[in-house]
């Protein structure tokens, strides 16, 4: 009995990776197919973002950042997305994109595509605009807020910005009531506190993977961050716009896969604790 | 450094220029990272070095095609916009969502309660787990809280710590290297170093 416990409990302890693959794949596969529809919440901090556009007075400029990455694209994409129909829906704001992430002003195009902002009557270069990808990161932050049109004078392809109804008066980080940035990284999510928040006191909004919400926690409780939400939340945010989307089709998958992940953890304790006492059990 | 902290006029336009030539050296940065890659990749290549010459080839052709495209087409093209999603963001969201993967044998075979600590880890871990998950922040409500006062309480305090020890670091660091005592990111040995 021992024996053949101590083998049960040691073939459940090193269960094949492939089989977990298996059974991850399997549980993230169906509600993709098939969405179940479970419950979402919509967070305080979802609730807090949305209200904050919602308060901006009509011709506000917002800077929108896209810094991040490919790999962040299945997390922020679908906020970016979920947010700039806010955007558009509201009417008479003013979003100026730039990008600090050498792949965000690609990014910016499938955003922009999916969002379709024709459907709301808005115009590129009347109703918004991306000035492309600016290096140097911090310095690019810096630079743009002390003075936008020292630091680039031309928008993503190369025309010149004169010419956009939208850049009128703009100037500088003064002429922007928010910045929003959606970032894979800790040199946009912290450089935008330093160089736009702590000197201009531009209110900001940022959204980042979800492995990076702890490091950027201090400066939410801190005020410098009006709301900090991971991209994975952006199912929430398409509830309160009432514009399903990527978002919420994940939101059974994520609820699902942690659940199963949670699951495992156990399992893989059962299987700990049952093959130690087997072993006390069998000498 | 000074612009930052203190205002004193007439030092805008020349910080407004520095802080171009910042940009404009990262810029310049990145060419010359390109030019790095093909020096380092076409040496891999001429002396075929086992397991590794064919990508090097791989990669200097991806190299130029999409130079040659962005170049050519500008990279706001639709030609440039395909050719980064059928290749680098395909590539890139797969290689980052396998670690979803990874991740899930890591905690079903790291994740033990082996002792106190472990446990505690595990807990914690848990309810992080668990309060992602939408669902189960609808049904079981007290895990948002748990969850509310981990983030605030000592994720937070932990956070700052790590933050303020990182900040005070790089404040010395910057000191010593203005003042020549750190010369290691020239690949340069300090005088001490050398004696050592």
């Amino acid at each position: 009995m021992g024996k053949q416990g101590k083998g049960i409990w040691r073939r459940l302890e090193d269960v094949p990776r492939e089989v977990l693959y298996v059974i991850l794949l399997i549980v993230f596969i169906i509600p993709m197919i098939n969405p179940i529809g479970l419950p979402v919440p919509v967070s305080a901090a979802v609730k807090k973002w949305h209200d904050t556009i919602e308060a901006l007075p009509v011709g506000s400029a917002i800077m929108i950042d896209f810094g991040y990455s490919g790999g962040g694209e299945p997390e922020l994409g679908p906020l970016a997305v979920a947010v700039y129909h806010h955007i558009f829906r509201k009417g008479g704001l003013k979003p100026i994109t730039m990008s600090t992430s050498l792949e965000g002003t690609l990014l910016w195009d499938k955003v922009i595509a999916e969002v379709k902002p024709e459907q709301y009557g808005r115009k590129y270069g009347v109703d918004y605009i991306h000035i492309g990808y600016i290096s140097g990161t911090e310095t690019a932050m810096a630079a743009v807020g002390k003075d936008l049109r020292a630091t680039t004078n031309t928008d993503y392809k190369g025309n010149s910005l004169d010419q956009f109804p939208i850049m009128q008066g703009i100037k500088d980080a003064s002429s922007f009531k928010l910045l929003i940035c959606y970032t894979t990284g800790g040199d946009q999510s912290e450089g935008w506190v330093r160089q736009w928040y702590t000197p201009y006191k531009v209110p900001y909004l940022c959204a980042v993977i979800a492995m990076m919400v702890p490091t950027m926690l201090p400066y939410q409780k801190a005020g410098q961050i009006v709301s900090l939400l991971a991209g994975a939340q952006a199912g929430e945010m398409e509830l309160l716009i009432k514009m399903p989307g990527r978002g919420i089709k994940s939101a059974d998958v994520i609820t699902l896969t942690h659940i199963l992940v949670f699951a495992f953890i156990i399992l893989g304790n059962i299987a700990y604790y049952g093959r130690k006492a087997s072993e006390r059990a069998g000498g | 450094m000074v612009d930052y902290f203190l205002r004193i006029p007439g030092t805008g336009p020349v910080v407004k220029d520095l802080q171009n030539w910042g940009i404009i050296l990262s810029a310049y940065a990145l060419g010359f990272g390109a030019v790095n890659l093909f020096y380092l990749h076409t040496r891999h290549i001429s002396r075929r070095t086992p397991g590794q010459w064919p990508f090097s080839i791989w990669l200097l052709l991806m190299i130029a095609v999409f130079a040659i495209v962005g170049v050519g087409l500008t990279p706001a093209s639709k030609e440039y916009g395909w050719l980064y999603n059928a290749t680098y963001f395909a590539l890139n969201a797969t290689v980052y969502s396998s670690l979803g993967f990874y991740m899930t044998t890591g905690c079903y075979r790291a994740l033990r309660a082996r002792n106190a600590e472990a446990a505690l880890l595990l807990v914690v871990g848990a309810i992080a787990l668990l309060r992602n998950a939408p669902a189960i922040a609808v049904g079981v409500p007290v895990i948002v809280q748990a969850e509310a006062w981990l983030s605030a309480v000592p994720t937070t305090s932990a956070q700052r710590g790590i933050m303020i020890g990182a900040a005070l670091g790089a404040i010395a660091l910057g000191v010593r290297t203005m003042t020549g005592r750190e010369t290691g990111f020239l690949g340069r040995l300090t005088e001490a170093e050398r004696r050592r």
